[in-house]
């Protein structure tokens, strides 16, 4: 990507001034939307609708053109019928903006190609960054921007999103709140015209606000420079792509035995593991890994202790830690004598270490201590199933105390209880520790760990 | 590797209009790569062969070289396990049946090489994506890679950790490692020549497809049996 243009990208994320170009009075309409969005959320910077036909839109002075708003503008949010984008585009471009975001649809999705390929041969003769079109927009929680029809902003964190479909980034935006996991930017691409994964991906590796990459993924627009520069990036930050259409493609027509085994999917996977990107099987499992990853240090090694208060929560974690590739081993001596003298005699000091039933707050903060505190011990993945006697916000708020003295070992945890444990997990998530609601996503979002710890032993020094 | 070589044998492929490389080609492709494979010659004038001075150990195996004919062992173009005595008859005979079977094929000569030991049947491949680039795989021959499809893929060029790890990622792998008293295979051999192919296939990007099949891994290195080349355009 040229640099002026990758430079400038920090202007569809980062503006200081915003026009929505095709901004409307008529609540109904996505001109509408964008507007109302901006100011409802807490926008900071400087909104200018644009619409012939208006004089004000929610109490902020509409200009006929973009070339009548007074004062620069750095971003430009084009909002009317495909028919009319080229014209406002060029204006656009008159008036000197620093990027382009598309909302309108009517493009290469409906088979409207040249149209498109005029927009991105503008923009790019101009050294303008064009997102979309086709997009639902541009969410910012670090600069409280919803530059989108979507109705709230994410729940703010350090992740950022970037979606190939525009209706799930819709969809997420509750979800990202109902179970607190953080979002630092969502952004739609849409139709990936000029800007895709790769240029967003390379964009984000000097991004301050990001702490790890989601990806919802259907295609790349070229898998070579997409896996070239995740590669490059995974060593600085992790990336979990959820990859849809996972149905191969029709059997194609190889001489050889290698052409006819490489499908579709198999490519994406070896791009992923080429380029250290953590494969997420679906939605719920790419934020389990999202929020893992986003949090929490990479797994060093293949030690792993379970500490749990329920045998057969431990069991289940034991079978789920080997069917992902980390599988249980015997802790050392020293340690499980340790162990031995801080639980009951009907406990069990093996792995994974069984606290019982009647472990309280201080129980679990001295296993837990003595076990992460051990320099064999890589990481942990402590589980409390509900229990009637003990109270799950006290175990929580254990479970972070003993964690904030050994942050440099990953801890994932797992809260059995549905509505009896919402306020722990939430106690949890804000002292940045991933709790999940069943044995299998703690130990995958451990495993997770495990994954991209692998990728930075062997890589991560290349710089 | 030698590319200068590398790069003769694909122009005059391409300049004969030929997108399959033969045999020969392909082996000889391999041998500058770096592969081992069977000691062998090409023979264009096969009646006036002198048998008697054949610089190879017997026995045999026989292959016809005809662009028309691509996959040989279906119509009777390959056989195996011939003396040096019979040599001459078998050829002939060859070369009847394919002509029979294929009567538009135009035999460019016949394919004579060293029998191979039995090993372990491995699959080493390479594919050209339009979306990513050469890719290789590897898998062991016969059920594991046609029915239960147990090979892995990495993106070329690779290093040899991480040729070592694709081959310990397929399920068939503990064959490899020796069992039921088999000796173990040649890992390293085998990696070595993934690494190989890898490289091959970012440097010559006009490669479409490579198959070497089989690979046959013994306790001490590798032979390339068979090697197939197709090219892009």
């Amino acid at each position: 990507m040229e640099r002026e243009i990758k430079e400038r990208i920090r202007y569809l994320l980062y503006p200081s001034s915003v026009a929505v170009i095709g901004a409307s009075r008529n609540p109904k309409k996505i001109g509408f939307q964008v507007v109302y969005n901006l100011i409802k959320d807490g926008y900071k910077g400087r909104i200018y609708p644009i619409n012939p036909n208006a004089k004000e839109i929610l109490g902020l002075k509409c200009y006929p053109s973009i070339l009548d708003v007074p004062d620069d503008v750095e971003l430009a949010m084009i909002v009317v019928p495909a028919s009319k984008v080229l014209d406002v585009l060029r204006e656009s471009i008159k008036k000197g903006v620093k990027a382009v975001a598309i909302i309108s649809s009517g493009f290469s999705e409906i088979g409207n190609k040249e149209l498109e390929d005029a927009i991105v041969e503008m923009c790019r003769r101009n050294k303008v960054p064009l997102l979309g079109p086709n997009i639902v927009g541009v969410l910012n929680t670090d600069h409280n921007m919803n530059l989108s029809f979507c109705p709230h902003l994410p729940f703010k964190g350090r992740i950022t999103f970037i979606t190939q479909s525009g209706a799930l980034a819709i969809g997420l935006i509750g979800w990202t709140w109902a179970s607190r996991i953080g979002i630092s930017k969502l952004v739609s691409i849409g139709n990936m015209a000029m800007l895709g994964f790769e240029e967003l991906i390379e964009y984000l590796e000097e991004d301050r606000d990001t702490d790890a990459i989601l990806l919802y993924m259907e295609g790349v627009k070229n898998g070579r420079i997409f896996a070239e520069v995740s590669r490059r990036v995974s060593k600085k930050k992790p990336i979990i792509a959820i990859k849809a259409g996972k149905s191969e493609r029709g059997a194609k027509a190889a001489a050889s035995h290698t052409g006819s085994l490489a499908g579709n999917v198999m490519l994406y996977e070896t791009a992923f593991k080429y380029a250290g990107v953590v494969s997420a099987d679906g939605l719920e499992d790419g934020f389990d890994k999202a929020l893992a990853l986003s949090l929490q240090p990479p797994l060093k090694g293949d030690n792993v202790v379970v500490v749990t208060n329920g045998g057969g929560a431990g069991v289940l974690s034991s079978d789920y830690a080997e069917a992902f590739g980390i599988p249980l081993k015997d802790i050392p001596t020293d340690l499980m004598e340790t162990v031995k003298n801080l639980i009951p005699p009907f406990g069990s000091p093996k792995n994974p270490i069984d606290l019982t039933g009647n472990a309280y707050r201080d129980d679990y903060i001295r296993v837990l201590d003595a076990v992460l505190r051990h320099p064999w011990v890589d990481g942990v993945v402590s589980i409390y199933v509900h229990a009637a006697i003990t109270d799950p916000v006290e175990i929580a708020d254990g479970i972070a105390y003993v964690w904030k003295n050994h942050r440099d070992k990953p801890i994932t945890v797992c809260m059995i209880g549905g509505r009896e444990v919402l306020v722990a997990n939430t106690w949890l998530r804000d002292n940045g520790i991933p709790v999940y609601p069943t044995p299998k996503r703690a130990m995958a979002a451990m495993a997770a760990l495990r994954e991209y710890g692998r990728f930075i032993e062997r890589y991560g020094n290349e710089g | 590797m030698d590319e200068k070589g590398i790069r003769e044998i694909l122009d005059r492929a391409y300049k004969e209009g030929r997108k399959v490389l033969y045999e020969y080609e392909a082996k000889e492709v391999a041998r500058l790569i770096g592969i081992p494979t069977p000691k062998n010659i090409f023979v264009k004038e096969f009646d006036s062969l002198d048998v008697e001075n054949l610089d190879l150990k017997e026995p045999y195996v026989i292959k016809i070289v005809s662009p028309q004919v691509i996959h040989k062992s279906d119509v009777g173009g390959v056989v195996l396990n011939v003396s040096r005595e019979n040599l001459k008859d078998e050829i002939r005979k060859m070369v009847e049946k394919v002509r029979s079977k294929v009567p538009n094929a135009t035999v460019e000569g016949v394919l004579i090489e060293e029998m191979a030991d039995k090993g372990v049947e491995t699959i080493v491949g390479l594919v050209k994506d339009p979306q990513f680039g050469p890719v290789v795989m590897f898998g062991l021959g016969g059920i594991f890679v046609e029915v239960y499809r147990d090979v892995a893929f990495r993106l070329a060029p690779l290093d040899k950790d991480e040729a070592l790890s694709m081959i310990k990622e397929v399920k068939a792998y503990k064959i490899l490692k020796g069992y039921r008293g088999m000796p173990p295979s040649d890992i390293e051999a085998i990696a070595d020549v993934i690494v190989k192919v890898g490289e091959f296939g970012y440097k010559f990007q006009e490669v479409n497809e490579l198959d070497i099949n089989p690979l046959m891994a013994y306790p001490d290195g590798v032979n390339a049996l068979d090697v197939r080349i197709i090219l892009g355009e």
